[in-house]
């Protein structure tokens, strides 16, 4: 390829100023990217490490080099690669290295009981493992999530659809409240619940008041008598946290529909549901879409609300990978199970994507 | 992450409480007033600028300085100039253990000076060779070990650990929610309670009142097949939604507000927590409680030794050891706190959950002290049911 480029820059000099910036910007993009991983990632040290490091220091010098002395067209060709670079800089030391090295270890097996270094030795054990031992977590990691991810799209929905239609000049006010109890601690929250869903609580005493605990036992939200440590919890808890992730995003789509279009809809004949069922609707799709991949992902992997809303019966995986990696110190283990995790995530977003997304995610 | 939550101080203690506090009082000043006195007479012993102590312990394990009564802590500080921080990070052996491992593990050194793992896990520590010994040599009350905490399995030298506390587990229950007495284990797991029971993460208080009420004898365990009943007692109510949450040190709310109708509970923390609601209770299961007890060690490379031991001999000293007794009503390991506590409060002083007389200790029993690989089984076995 190389041989080219210069066979076709003695040949054809417009040519070459034309590939040569682009060869020199992918090349060192790439370059620097794979070795700052190998370094952080511990696949070389000591001198290889140093020397490879002065490789990415001199890969960046060149670049500033080149994109200084080199004409305008080199200058505008490299622009977009030198832009990039700390991104991928960036990407290679905290993202690409820590997976590298999680991997790594979801494949090492612990030398003894109380060991504190895993041994790299190709276990493909503690991937069996994550599945055979953590089944019903998994499934209700995802059970528990897609709930959660329905709840509040109906929720989120026509709240987002009143507050960009109706909220007239209250509008920033109006999502202004929906935030404001997310300025309260994340943890502050989960307990909060605790408090007021308990046996004894406001919540349960409620429910006995209006007589509803029949219905709500039949509903399933209610166990004998109890809300507090029970599935409904877990998802209430989800629901609640998760739901301004989805509110925003719709709340940015519907906002930049032209209410005009309605109108116009209206004036060929349209019933107002069929309007927003044609028009409104398909154009907020993006909103929904980034909606559910803000508060699906993180869902899934949450434990904190089943750590204080659910019993050892609604565990989800996001417990069973905490209980793994601070209370009983398998790190291997728990790198597999959370490699699962990302794995299955992963699958899901493709999936998901491929049936309902689009390319403008608002 | 549940360990650095403190409990807020509770307000609206009871009448009991207030009593006592007052009667405490005036002793609770002279044992103030005497060490600062000599502190101020300026012995070699005395303060040292700069010398500082971090202890790390379990949740209401001390009395705290409240109203008029100034606790050992402040004392501790007043009597000895050293700037001592008290922390009650400790809520459970195994979730206090992983956080250390890792640090330990690598011979680096962790920042408390002494830690309270209770005996089994001092006995870990011990054989990990992450515990240094303790300068007995500069702790003269250590004479006052009571006999019976003499020796124990996990230290049969004694030069690793001296005990902080002992004590019993049995039910606590809350009888506004239970509606009547609970005596046994078997009344504890009945289907009305199902998802309102606490079971507590201590592996040998709740496997061991478990297997007791089996029949098990629990100081005579060596095998897992011995206890494997219990194991399976317990997975079975766990997969029938009996277990509300398994806990630490940190069941006090959920007993207190009412969602627990019952757990497996330590003696003095329910003398504490019925202060606040009288209906909650401890009692000893028919089929038997066990006994334990928390101990002293210093982590290997601890830093502040010469002050750690005037920790120690200041709290194996009778006066303050009584004072600390009449808080946390547990079973002092000090020689004549029974005497000193009977000037404060005579009641704690013929209270057999603090000096248990034979007839309580007939209804004990103390988990055996396992071998390495058959602690491995019964812990694997544990965590698999009570892990996440």
């Amino acid at each position: 390829m190389a041989k080219a480029a210069a066979i076709a820059g003695s040949t054809d000099p417009p040519l070459s100023r034309e590939r040569r910036p682009e060869l020199i910007g992918v090349g060192s993009l790439l370059g620097t990217g794979i070795l700052l991983t190998a370094i952080a990632a511990r696949w070389v040290s000591g001198v290889a490490a140093v020397g490879a490091l002065a490789v990415v220091a001199g890969a960046i010098v060149t670049l500033v080099m080149v994109a200084l002395t080199g004409s305008p067209d080199t200058k505008r060709k490299l622009a977009p690669y030198g832009l990039l670079k700390p991104g991928m800089l960036w990407l290679a030391l905290f993202y690409l290295a820590p997976l590298v090295t999680l991997f790594r270890l979801s494949l090492s097996t612990l030398p003894s009981r109380f060991a504190v270094e895993a041994e790299f030795d190709f276990n493909f054990g503690n991937f069996t493992r994550a599945f055979t031992d953590f089944g019903p977590q998994f499934t209700r990691a995802f059970i528990y999530a897609g709930t959660a991810t329905i709840l509040t799209i109906l929720i989120g929905y026509p709240l987002a659809y009143v507050i960009a239609f109706r909220g007239g000049r209250y509008r920033t006010m109006l999502l202004g409240i929906v935030v404001i109890p997310f300025f309260t601690s994340f943890l502050i929250r989960a307990i909060a619940w605790r408090s007021l869903l308990a046996d004894t609580g406001q919540v349960v005493q409620l429910v006995e008041a209006f007589k509803l605990s029949g219905l709500f036992e039949t509903l399933g939200i209610m166990n004998n008598g109890r809300i507090l440590n029970t599935p409904a919890a877990v998802i209430g808890g989800l629901t609640y946290n998760f739901l301004p992730f989805m509110v925003l995003p719709i709340y940015v789509s519907l906002e930049k529909v032209d209410p005009r279009l309605v109108d116009a809809a209206k004036d060929l004949y349209s019933t107002s549901i069929s309007a927003f069922r044609k028009v409104v609707l398909p154009l907020s799709i993006p909103g929904v879409f980034a909606g559910t991949l803000l508060t699906f992902i993180p869902a899934a992997g949450d434990f904190v609300n089943a750590l204080y809303l659910g019993s050892p019966g609604t565990t989800m995986i996001g417990n069973s990978i905490q209980d793994q990696f601070l209370v009983q110190n398998d790190l291997p283990l728990a790198s597999a199970m959370s490699f699962v995790l990302m794995a299955m995530i992963t699958v899901f977003v493709l999936i998901y994507s491929k049936f309902f997304g689009t390319e403008d995610l608002t | 992450m549940t360990s650095s939550q403190q409990r807020p101080s509770r307000p609206g203690r009871g009448l009991t409480r207030r009593q006592l506090l007052m009667r405490a009082g005036a002793l609770g000043a002279a044992g103030f007033s005497l060490p600062a006195f000599l502190a101020a007479c300026g012995g070699d012993d005395g303060a040292s600028d700069g010398e500082s102590l971090l202890f790390e312990n379990w949740t209401e394990y001390i009395d705290p300085t409240e109203e008029d009564l100034i606790g050992t802590v402040d004392r501790f500080i007043a009597a000895t100039g050293i700037s001592f921080t008290y922390s009650e990070a400790y809520n459970s052996n195994n979730e206090y253990f992983a956080k250390i491992q890792p640090v330990l593990g690598r011979g680096e050194i962790i920042e408390p000076d002494i830690i309270a793992p209770t005996g089994w896990m001092a006995g870990r520590l011990i054989n990990l060779g992450w515990c240094d010994t303790l300068p007995l040599d500069q702790i003269p009350n250590a004479a006052n070990l009571e006999d019976s905490f003499k020796n124990p399995a996990w230290d049969p030298t004694g030069e690793y650990s001296l005990p902080w506390q002992g004590g019993f587990a049995g039910i606590a229950y809350n009888i506004d929610v239970t509606g009547r007495e609970i005596r046994t284990i078997e009344e504890m797991f009945s289907p009305e309670f199902a998802g309102r029971l606490g079971i507590n993460s201590e592996m040998r208080d709740t496997i061991g009142l478990i297997a007791m009420s089996l029949g098990i004898k629990i100081g005579s365990l060596s095998t897992f097949e011995d206890a494997a009943p219990a194991f399976e007692f317990l997975e079975r109510a766990k997969a029938e939604g009996f277990i509300r949450r398994f806990h630490g040190n940190d069941y006090g709310d959920d007993l207190i507000n009412g969602n627990f109708a019952a757990t497996f509970g330590w003696s003095g923390d329910v003398a504490q927590y019925a202060l606040e609601n009288d209906a909650v209770r401890f009692v000893f299961p028919e089929s038997g409680a066990t006994s334990w007890a928390d101990t002293m060690v210093m982590p290997k490379g601890a830093r502040n030794r010469d002050a750690a031991a005037k920790w120690m001999n200041f709290v194996y000293d009778p006066e303050q050891a009584a004072q600390i007794a009449a808080w946390v009503q547990y079973v002092s390991p000090v020689k004549g706190v029974r005497e000193e506590l009977a000037k404060i409060d005579a009641d704690l002083a013929d209270n057999p959950l603090l000096f248990p007389d034979e007839a309580t200790l007939a209804r004990t029993q103390s988990f055996a002290y396992l071998s390495d690989e058959v602690e491995a089984q019964y812990d694997e076995a544990f965590s698999r049911i009570t892990g996440a």
